[in-house]
């Protein structure tokens, strides 16, 4: 997920590989310019199946990726990607389908693509049909034809992409006679929003890609299944407090960072003196649900301070959460840092906002273990959640 | 008037989670049933004990109100039991 202004571009994919394949003949890459804010996707089905399939089509992921970056003469991009690819020996073609997203500042978007099924535009869960479109042809590969669609991408909008595997599911079935198609998967697509109108791009990718595996005859998977959706939108904060302020008279302007009204779309205090000096200048109440203690497994339970958000113990939790993040499983994390994992997933922004005051009780050589010091755990949380999960991370010290 | 229930908070912060209060918030389900009603157990986020120099060891719970350090599953039984009789129960 990537910054665009003060919006977030959130660019998912959903693959699945085709069944004994040992690699997906699909490739998918994005990447985001800083400098130019400009965020560019490429989804390439490669001709086949498994190694030799996922060789071309990563090729031409990259190449596209290159040629876009440096903005050169799409025509002559094609070209090269095609001259490129090794020639299938059978059908005489060197082939590698794309789809390809280039977002710029302001939502001006250009997608071009060859040979996969062509893109949907959504605004206000309506298809918008393309007003701009040019089809390019190249002398030398007469029978590869390009669509170039240039749009604008407002907030809310998104873009979808998949490869034939998607729109081809069920072929071979009585009820789907020439597969799912553009029109079974834009409907499909289309009922997700009106359900859940704020769906994230992930998991639209990933439900259609799940649905067309489940279209399929007895759940096959026939042939590399790849769902690419860009979805433009406010960023969605997570705000989080732990640690009480260095000093005290600043404790009341701390704890107003726990308001609904402070911007955050969602709150969580880590840490027990943190979560008092909230009550009390809040004046509120956290209510820990003792019933969770059964299955606390090592961690405090959680709380809730009702109106504001979560609440957890502090540094064995974030410890935990970091650690977990590290090894990419939380699925059975205690209840205090799935939680916040969950949270974290849920969101675009994460804002620490980190009480430095040191915690005497935390120096006690009668602990057990060695407490990590809370600015370090900070870090770890920063780094992975940065560099494995995408996400946008503040931190600021009180 | 029905008698007042013994108001105990256990603390589930760091320090004491780490020196014994996880075993304290199973309290509920370890409490003889005949006590069950006649007490209210909750959780607080840090009872700010452990900071203070001259309260004791963690971990700390408050009984009606009255702080108690180093406090066990047996300390916290005995001073519910002691509270029961000073009030004629059981
Ligand atoms: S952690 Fe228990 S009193 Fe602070």
């Amino acid at each position: 997920m990537m910054k665009n202004d003060s919006l977030f571009v959130e660019m998912e994919c959903c693959q699945l590989t085709k069944d004994g394949q040992s690699a997906c003949g699909d490739d998918f890459q994005w990447e985001r310019l800083e400098n130019e804010n400009r965020n560019i996707a490429v989804l390439s089905d490669g001709l086949g199946s498994g190694i030799k399939a996922n060789l071309l089509a990563n090729m031409t992921t990259t190449m596209a990726m290159k040629f876009i970056r440096s903005n050169m003469d799409i025509l002559q991009s094609a070209e090269t990607i095609m001259d490129t690819l090794p020639v299938c020996e059978y059908r005489k073609i060197s082939y590698a389908t794309f789809t390809i997203f280039d977002m710029q500042i302001g939502g001006k978007t250009k997608v071009i693509e060859m040979g996969n099924p062509p893109f949907i535009h959504l605004r206000h869960n309506i298809e918008i049909v393309p007003q701009n479109q040019k089809k390019l042809v190249s002398e030398r590969w007469p029978d590869r034809e390009m669509t170039i669609s240039e749009l604008r991408m407002e907030v809310g909008d998104r873009l979808i992409a998949c490869s034939d595997g998607v729109t081809q599911a069920g072929l071979g079935r009585r009820e789907y006679k020439f597969g799912w198609q553009r029109r079974g998967e834009l409907k499909f697509i289309q009922d997700l929003i009106t359900r859940e109108p704020n769906i994230s791009a992930k998991d639209i990718a990933q439900a259609v890609a799940y649905e067309a595996l489940s279209i399929n005859k007895d759940h096959k998977c026939i042939d590399d299944i790849s769902c690419m959706v860009i979805y433009l939108r406010n960023p969605r904060v997570l705000r989080i407090l732990t640690g009480p302020p260095f000093r005290k008279e600043n404790d009341r302007e701390f704890a107003a960072l726990a308001l609904p009204e402070s911007g955050a779309n969602k709150v969580i205090i880590c840490g027990g003196t943190t979560a008092n000096i909230v009550e009390r200048e809040l004046r509120t109440r956290v209510e820990i649900d003792l019933k969770l203690v059964r299955f606390s497994k090592g961690l405090p339970p959680p709380g809730k301070i009702p109106g504001i958000g979560t609440v957890t113990e502090g540094i064995l939790t974030l410890t935990r959460v970091a650690t977990d993040l590290e090894n990419d499983s939380w699925e059975d994390s205690p209840p205090a840092a799935k939680t916040i994992i969950e949270q974290m997933m849920d969101s675009d922004v994460i804002e620490f906002i980190v009480g430095t005051k040191v915690n005497e009780a935390h120096q006690d050589p009668n602990l057990p273990i060695d407490l990590e010091i809370r600015r370090n755990i900070i870090k770890r949380l920063q780094d992975v959640l940065k560099q494995k999960y995408r996400k946008h991370v503040t931190i600021k010290y009180y | 008037m029905e008698e007042q229930k013994i108001k105990i908070e256990i603390c589930c912060g760091t320090a004491c989670y780490m020196l014994g209060a996880a075993e304290l918030l199973r309290l509920e389900n370890i409490i003889p049933d005949q006590w069950k009603d006649a007490v209210d157990i909750s959780a607080i986020p840090c009872l700010e004990a452990c900071s203070s120099d001259n309260l004791g060891g963690a971990p700390f719970v408050k009984i009606n109100g009255e702080l108690m350090s180093n406090a066990s599953v047996e300390s916290v039984c005995e001073k519910i039991f002691e509270i029961m009789k000073t009030r004629g129960g059981h």
